[in-house]
């Protein structure tokens, strides 16, 4: 599904420059729920945004479903973030001005869907998400859990085989993140790969393999289900 | 992808400032409109036909000095000598210059001793030359001759029997009829008979509503002073000028000669016009600017309030002119309600302009051009943010928070 193969990035600034990710190789397999987790800076994030084809490596070799998509232009690269792969954020990112029903329309209009199919998806990703009833409410009338739960539906509504979630219950108290990441879990049964950054060392756990990022590197490969007790960061 | 219905909505919630730029739009079509209509009117009057060949024509005013000077024969000694000039095409004399915003007028009718009902025209006295040397073009019927040439003293009062006319003039006091034969009165029983039509001559005032109205009678008064027109062969107007002075004071030393081209009495029966075209295009242009820059200022401050939800609708798979064509399509919406609001206000301001100031009435050409217009200036100014816009990297969304 994804391998990175040395894949280095670094952000020039005007005085330093910051290597984010150095040599860094990975391979997740499809239908895998991987966690990510690691110190604060170490480069999570710049991992899931080049994952995810948001940002593009300064070097080294990405395939995405075999496909080679370092050289990618932008549009057939905004082409392969709408179809392949669905982002959960840590602050759900929903558009204020829009109802639930607009922004998980969001994504389903730059597909190009036609209104009653895009209206069909809606309707069946609210109703997964147990929210159905408040298609016409704005995120800010809603819970935090709720609206990560809506993100949730707006990254699913488009059916990805590619789910990458950024922290996705950092801003939920435990009860909420527990909820999350039972739909996560029972995304990932209905065959959706995931990758999860997570501080959370309990939700960490629950994936079926943990990576640990440390300084821009694959520090640590382990399966949980092996070697479930050594898990804790 | 249009994204219409969501992008109303989102326009919904932040309907105070969208709609402040409309009514910026709509005041802005307002006054842009009326503004446009009166220069277009001002230049077409600017522009209008005179008849005359201006740019070849040099006015001399001659003002006898002594008390008792004898006008009539040197007329015709001044006459034979400008006439001989060499880059004279021909000279005549006439009471009044024309296009200088000086000149007579008086109410002709077509019936003996009739008193109401008549038509104004401008009147010139002058000779037979006039139509070669305004560049007049004779119509119908025939010039004068100079035998019905009438000279006299300003004391004495004589009846003129023959008159050419403007085919304006004509054409509003014998509608529809063939004008040579028939008589003007005015206001007397004694005819004057209608000899010749010229194509046009806009008369002495080029505000007067009744500007191209004019009759010539063939008369030359002894008065203190009168006044000459030149006409140069084409491009020679300049060579020629230098040495009228000269040549006339020669001839005769006791009169104070001035020349002036008539361009520049042209110039300046249009200077109000010209001004007020200037002064009313730079208040436009400014108004269009500031409208411009408000449009630009709210662009970058909604885009700047919106980079956030830019990047999630990049990582959600908008592309970089799905992000742009938002933006334009928002500002036209935008744009097209202060249109819609905009010319219904340009429509009523221009009711009270009509009515109250006598302006010329707004018609849906100049309305929709100006719309246009309007729409360009909003788009173009909405063209350079919405553009950056689409340079917000995807990753906003999971770097800032
Ligand atoms: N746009 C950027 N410009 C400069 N440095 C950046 C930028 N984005 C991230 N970094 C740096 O790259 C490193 C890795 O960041 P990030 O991937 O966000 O870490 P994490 O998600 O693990 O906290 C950090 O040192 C961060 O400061
Ligand atoms: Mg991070």
């Amino acid at each position: 599904m994804l391998k990175m193969h040395n894949v280095r990035k670094s952000f020039r600034t005007d005085t330093i420059e910051t290597h984010a990710l150095r040599d860094f190789s990975l391979e997740v397999k499809e239908g895998e729920f991987v966690s990510v987790t690691g110190p604060s800076g170490s480069g999570k994030t710049t991992f899931l945004n080049i994952a995810g084809l948001l940002e593009t490596p300064t070097g080294g070799q990405y395939l995405l479903d075999s496909e080679d998509v370092s050289n990618l232009n932008d549009r057939q690269r905004s082409r392969l973030r709408n179809e392949k792969i669905g982002f959960i954020f840590q602050g759900f990112n929903l558009i204020p001005d829009l109802n639930l029903f607009d922004n998980i329309d969001v994504p389903l209009r730059y597909r190009g869907f036609n209104a009653k199919e895009r209206r069909k998806r809606i309707e069946k990703v609210l109703e997964q998400v147990g929210l159905s009833a408040r298609a016409k409410h704005l995120p800010a009338q809603l819970s935090g859990g709720q609206q990560q739960r809506v993100a949730i539906a707006r990254a699913l509504a488009g059916e990805p085989r590619f789910l990458l979630a950024d922290e996705p219950t950092g801003n939920l108290d435990s009860l909420m993140a527990r909820q999350v990441m039972e739909l996560l879990e029972f995304i990932n049964e209905w065959g959706t790969t995931i990758v999860m950054v997570t501080h959370d060392p309990e939700l960490a756990r629950r994936a079926h393999r943990n990576i640990q990022i440390v300084d821009g590197q694959v520090c640590d490969l382990r399966t949980l289900t092996e070697q479930p007790e050594a898990a804790t960061a | 992808m249009l994204e219409l219905q969501p992008m109303l909505s989102a326009l919904w919630r932040n309907k105070v400032p969208a709609l402040l730029i409309s009514l910026q739009l709509a005041l802005t079509l307002a006054i842009i409109s009326n503004i446009v209509i009166i220069i277009q009117e001002r230049i077409e009057k600017i522009g209008r036909p005179t008849g005359i060949a201006v740019e070849e024509i040099i006015a001399i005013n001659v003002m006898a000095i002594p008390q008792d000077y004898d006008m009539i024969g040197a007329i015709s000694a001044d006459m034979d000598l400008l006439r001989k000039l060499p880059l004279v095409k021909d000279a005549t004399v006439t009471n009044q210059v024309p296009l200088s915003q000086s000149g007579s007028a008086g109410t002709f009718y077509t019936q003996p001793n009739q008193k109401v009902g008549g038509e104004n025209s401008n009147r010139y006295n002058t000779d037979p030359n006039f139509i070669n040397t305004l560049g007049l073009k004779l119509v119908a019927g025939r010039n004068f001759t100079n035998t019905e040439m009438q000279y006299y003293d300003p004391s004495e009062i004589r009846d003129v029997n023959v008159a050419v006319i403007t085919q304006q003039f004509a054409e509003n006091i014998y509608p529809g009829q063939d004008p040579i034969g028939k008589p003007l009165y005015d206001g007397d029983s004694h005819p004057i008979e209608i000899i010749g039509v010229v194509e046009r001559h806009l008369g002495a005032w080029v505000d007067w509503s009744k500007a191209g109205n004019v009759a010539f009678f063939p008369i030359a008064r002894n008065t203190q002073d009168i006044n000459y027109l030149v006409r140069a062969e084409p491009g020679k107007r300049d060579e020629v000028l230098k040495t009228l002075v000269e040549k006339l004071s020669e001839r005769d030393p006791q009169r104070v000669i001035k020349t002036r081209i008539l361009s520049e009495y042209v110039a300046r029966s249009y200077a109000g016009d010209n001004l007020m075209v200037k002064v009313l295009s730079i208040v436009a242009a400014t108004l269009s600017f500031i409208v411009a820059l408000g449009i630009v200022g709210l662009t970058i401050f909604w885009i700047n309030q919106r980079a956030k939800q830019i990047g999630v609708k990049r990582a959600l798979g908008a592309t970089r002119s799905n992000i742009s064509r938002y933006f334009l399509v928002e500002n036209s919406l935008i744009a097209v309600t202060g249109i819609a609001l905009g010319s219904a206000a340009a429509l009523i301001v221009n009711q009270y302009m009509v009515r109250d100031y006598s302006q010329p009435v707004l018609t849906l050409v100049p309305l929709s051009i100006c719309a246009l217009l309007v729409l360009v200036v909003s788009l173009t100014a909405a063209l350079a943010p919405a553009l950056r816009a689409a340079n917000i990297s995807p990753a906003t969304a999971t770097r800032s928070v």
